[in-house]
């Protein structure tokens, strides 16, 4: 009963997921709507990767937007100098940041957290300098680079659909992993380091394999935006957009498969509706974390969630067993 | 036979010496008790033992191998589990989540297993579900299965530890102080729990100061005093040995 309600749930998401593209193109009479929600689709493949560190794991990445840019410029760098066909330098970017992830990770995951927080700073205005003054200048340094297109992706319509399919995967892939040996594992690191290590769970090795799970799966986000985009600078890897990341994840809800994705989506929109106030952009990312940390806790999702458990519990009357109360 | 043994175990914090070449020997399928007044490093032996603390010289062998200088989880691996005299749990997840975290290290799956929801992740997360709901049942705490763990009550909470120990299917359990904050109901079924530890064929290591506790059900015991041991026997000469009796009446109270 209860897998037959899940199934009309799933069938009604993925009809409305369908109808929503050619929904908002009739609305807005053209495609911006759509591109907007491509960026959406594009950035929660990011957040839900910083979800698995920081949700997850309880790592906190500062730095975040380098994975995301690492990943743009190396599809975008092998396809300008080498002609490499996308197919191949999109994945290669997701291995190359999980990669680079792995070496910040090795000497940064035996940080405790206020000192990963501004290790990580430093790792993303690093990435952001050494694009920004390369060896050489083969980043093309402040311009930036100018990348291609998918060549079958024609319109953003196909491009909502063809993301729609890879974020699905990836939350697949992400649902799965957490609730997998691996993911308690992390979880356990999260909560008690100390009784992880007793329990049997390699503490450091755990670590750095959730910083490379997170950077393969930002460092993706990336290398599908600048396509997406067909642009990228290196302004991009500066704190604004780690903070945006991290913002959408914390207003979401961390350590969740929905908080990320409800996160990016409000968030998207705001952005959309305050652009006319471009340079109060952080002071209104601050001023939402604020509000978050303070009143919401677990976020839009951890909200929801625990109106729901408190619903369902009144609707149960003191039927549920309560612990803690025998012997207090 | 002997399951664990600690050889002249010697652990210094800079110039204290915390534990004092001491030796002491945990018979298979027994129960043997490490007791003292505060501060006899009885703790301190048992971090040495589960890799906390690299002991400064001595051994520490389990079932003949040696364990001195490995790692927690490499320990936990090898087959001793632990609780903790401050309850170290999960608190956020779930009571049964925290007996799965339990199982971590018998668990075959590997990451890409995880990744990709392969069909031997997939029987191998329905069979420890099974058994961790057989774990929740040995000492009562089924109808607790979905609640966060620091929900529970103190004494709930350290029969969680325990079986979250077991479920890593240990040669032996150490337990520090699993009757501290058990209300008397409690205390009384943890005598009859321990029976029920030895009978799965894991061997007991206890840390405990409830004495009546200990008296009833110590095969053998270890008395610990300043680092030192100060004596050991069955129940019997340990009770009649003038030296605890001191030991105790002018360290605690």
């Amino acid at each position: 009963m209860v897998n037959n309600k899940k199934l009309t749930n799933a069938l009604v998401l993925a009809v409305a997921l369908v109808a929503l593209p050619f929904l908002i193109r009739v609305i807005n009479g053209n495609e911006y709507g759509v591109m907007i929600m491509c960026i959406m689709l594009v950035y929660i493949i990011a957040v839900s990767g910083l979800d698995i560190l920081f949700g997850y794991s309880g790592q906190i990445s500062l730095g975040h937007a380098a994975f995301f840019v690492i990943g743009a410029y190396t599809t975008g760098l092998l396809n300008i100098y080498f002609d490499t066909p996308l197919y191949i330098t999109i994945p290669l970017a997701a291995v190359f940041s999980a990669i680079i992830g792995g070496i910040i990770a090795y000497p940064a995951s035996k940080l405790k957290f206020h000192f990963l927080s501004l290790a990580t700073i430093a790792f993303g205005e690093l990435v952001f300098n050494f694009l920004y003054v390369s060896p050489g200048g083969f980043t093309k340094d402040y311009l930036g680079i100018q990348v291609i297109g998918i060549s079958f992706l024609t319109d953003y319509t196909r491009w909502y659909f063809f993301l729609l399919f890879w974020v699905t995967l990836g939350l697949l892939a992400k649902h799965s992993l957490v609730n997998s040996r691996t993911g308690r594992a992390f979880i356990a690191i999260r909560e008690n380091t100390h009784a992880a290590n007793g329990m049997g769970i390699n503490v450091h090795w755990n670590k750095i394999l959730a910083f490379m799970i997170s950077a393969f799966y930002t460092g993706l986000s990336g290398a599908l935006f600048v396509h997406l985009i067909k642009y990228i600078s290196p302004e991009t890897a500066k704190q604004k957009q780690s903070v945006l990341f991290l913002t959408m994840l914390l207003f979401g809800g961390s350590g969740s498969m929905w908080g990320p994705i409800i996160g990016v989506v409000i968030l998207e929109i705001l952005l959309e509706l305050i652009r006319p106030f471009q340079e109060y952009q952080m002071f209104f990312y601050g001023a939402l974390l604020l509000v978050v940390i303070i009143a919401l806790p677990g976020g839009i999702y951890g909200g929801i969630k625990d109106a729901l458990v408190s619903y369902e519990r009144r609707k149960m009357g003191k039927n549920l067993p309560k612990s803690g109360d025998d012997n207090a | 036979m002997i399951m664990l043994e600690t050889n002249k175990v010697t652990i210094n914090f800079g110039g204290l010496i915390a534990v004092n070449e001491v030796s002491i020997r945990v018979a298979e399928h027994k129960i043997t008790a490490l007791i003292g007044p505060n501060g006899a490093g009885k703790t301190t032996l048992f971090n040495c033992i589960s890799g906390v603390y690299v002991p400064a010289s001595g051994e520490v062998l389990l079932d003949g191998l040696h364990l001195e200088g490995k790692m927690g989880y490499q320990i936990n691996k090898a087959g001793i589990a632990r609780t903790y005299q401050v309850i170290n749990l999960f608190w956020k997840m779930s009571v049964l989540e925290n007996v799965l975290v339990g199982m971590h290290s018998r668990l075959k799956s590997n990451f890409w297993d995880c990744l990709l929801h392969t069909k031997k992740k997939r029987e191998e997360e329905a069979e420890i579900l099974t058994k961790a709901h057989e774990w929740l049942d040995f000492v009562g705490l089924s109808q607790y299965a979905n609640a966060p763990a620091g929900s529970l009550s103190y004494g709930k909470q350290r029969l969680l530890e325990i079986i979250r120990g077991l479920a890593s299917d240990p040669k032996v359990i150490l337990l520090d102080e699993p009757a501290a904050g058990m209300n008397s109901g409690e205390k009384r079924d943890l005598d009859a729990l321990l029976q029920r530890i030895l009978k799965k064929g894991v061997t007991i290591l206890i840390v405990e100061h409830d004495m009546k506790l200990i008296m009833g059900i110590s095969d053998y015991i270890y008395v610990l005093c300043n680092g030192k041991l100060l004596a050991e026997g069955v129940v019997r000469d340990i009770q009649n040995n003038p030296e605890v009796v001191a030991a105790y009446l002018g360290g605690d109270d």
